[in-house]
């Protein structure tokens, strides 16, 4: 039966796109980025295991964010065929490469921070009175590139304001067929279309620290 | 039969605990591994892939969603809804019909598995001597929290198996720290009425009963159930683990769907099951 995600996957990986936030894909095999030429690696060959490989990092602590740039060292995944590989990126990076389609086939649709905030009930309630600057500079320090979170965004503060506070990286070029060819030739990128939990989160601290 | 349909797990996930999200997981492995369904995936309020995402990584004409949650309230009513955009039972979005299944914790196989919990917790122990209690959150935030665990009391009470079966509660009375109070055999089997092992089960809940004295912080190294008894209080104690850690739990996640179909059975998908239903 058909699968789109599944037919794209395989159209990225002829293309050379086989980096996928820290995993390098070659084959049906996944491993850290930085183990791609080491020997010593320990052999999983499910796809459940890329979800106990995500949990912890090289310290054992949890990682609540699985697009953070700490994933785990020391592990090499042989799997069947590409069908595995599809569930294990979606363990590794969930809903990442179907979020990438539907953003090549210009079919998706962002939300900007202040919708995100303005729709939270119960204890996230808080977080529609955010300032703009205080939102700005949140996102700049929680979501960066080189040390929190790998994906690029899409969204904004609102309509009228763009996200001033992080590197260029952390954006994408325009959505389209043509769009993944303006990035590193060997990235599948990782998309963030709305602020996560954790930034709203983050901004409910925020409001209850300034609040004080 | 549904080849062509996806299925969304929908459970709370944790911030800080990488146990939280684990049945919800270990229930989606074991419904994919049947090959009923064309994908099954997984979708937290606390982790990835967001509610908000979830969509985007499957590709079937429909969509059921069941959440794994033990009562119907805050977040069956109000969180996934909104965060999935749902209309009712049945949306329509794109060309795909979104079927909001009820949440597990409705099932009446529930009964069932706290009951076979209970017995393993306890092997051997007089049942007839025995007080069983169901310990639950409980919260004043919504009514409807603790409903699930009173309901499913009433209907052990009624078999006569127990001495007894009562309600405890977190959050609200009768409360689960005064366990002794409340029971009256001599022994007693506590079992969580939860999704997972998670904070309360692993460290909240001991602390409550008093056979922890402080909460640990490695939750997924305590092992709390492999001490039965506890000789406490007076009592002999034993503790089982979250009735949601049951393997059998994947069963009624997936009979959610089945009843889904039976209460909406013109909630169509493709255009295919439309025209052969419109031929009949």
């Amino acid at each position: 039966m058909k699968d789109s995600i599944l037919e794209a996957l395989s159209t990225w990986l002829a293309a050379g796109r086989n980096r996928f936030g820290e995993l390098i894909i070659k084959g049906t095999e996944l491993c850290h980025y930085h183990d791609r030429d080491r020997e010593d690696l320990e052999l999983f060959t499910k796809p459940e295991a890329a979800r106990l490989i995500a949990t912890l990092d090289d310290a054992d602590q949890y990682r609540p964010l699985k697009s953070a740039p700490n994933l785990r060292h020391g592990w090499k995944l042989v799997l069947k065929d590409l069908q595995e590989v599809k569930l294990a990126l979606d363990f590794f990076y969930p809903a990442m490469l179907g979020t990438l389609l539907a953003w090549e086939q210009q079919r998706l649709a962002a939300t900007n921070f202040r919708d995100t905030v303005a729709r939270q009930s119960g204890m996230y309630a808080v977080t529609k009175h955010i300032s703009n600057a205080q939102a700005d500079e949140l996102i700049g320090e929680f979501c960066r590139h080189d040390t929190k979170c790998l994906k690029r965004i899409l969204w904004q503060i609102d309509t009228e304001r763009p996200i001033t506070t992080l590197a260029h990286q952390k954006f994408l070029p325009p959505a389209g067929p043509h769009g993944l060819g303006l990035l590193e030739p060997e990235e599948i990128p990782l998309i963030c279309c709305e602020a996560c939990n954790l930034l709203v989160a983050a901004a409910r601290r925020v409001v209850k620290v300034s609040g004080e | 039969m549904f080849a062509h349909s996806s299925l969304i797990l929908v459970g709370h996930g944790s911030t800080v605990n990488p146990d939280s999200s684990t049945p919800t997981h270990l229930h989606a492995d074991a419904i994919r591994q049947m090959g009923i369904f064309k994908e099954v995936a997984c979708a937290f309020w606390k982790e990835e892939p967001s509610l908000r995402e979830v969509l985007h990584m499957l590709s079937g004409d429909d969509v059921y969603i069941v959440p794994n949650f033990i009562s119907e309230g805050y977040f069956t009513q109000k969180i996934i809804p909104r965060e999935l955009e749902l209309t009712g039972p049945v949306t329509h979005r794109q060309g795909r019909v979104l079927k909001y299944c009820e949440p597990v914790g409705n099932h009446p196989g529930i009964t069932e598995l706290l009951l076979r919990r209970a017995q393993e917790v306890a092997p051997g122990v007089p049942s007839g001597e025995t007080s069983l209690i169901i310990v639950a959150h409980g919260t004043g935030l919504n009514d409807n929290s603790a409903a699930a665990a009173k309901r499913e009391v009433q209907r052990i009470r009624a078999l006569g198996v127990y001495a007894e079966v009562l309600n405890a509660f977190m959050e609200e009375p009768p409360y689960i720290a005064q366990w002794d109070q409340l029971a009256s055999s001599p022994s007693v089997v506590v079992v969580p009425f939860f999704i997972s092992d998670g904070l309360h089960s692993f460290q909240d809940i001991p602390v409550l009963l008093g056979v922890e004295n402080e909460r640990s912080v490695a939750a997924s190294r305590m092992d709390v159930f492999r001490q039965n008894p506890y000789h406490l209080r007076g009592r002999t104690l034993y503790y089982g683990n979250s009735i949601g850690t049951e393997p059998q739990f994947a069963q009624l996640l997936l009979d959610q769907v089945r009843r889904f179909d039976q209460e909406h059975p013109r909630a169509y998908s493709s255009g295919l099951s439309m025209a052969a239903d419109l031929s009949l």
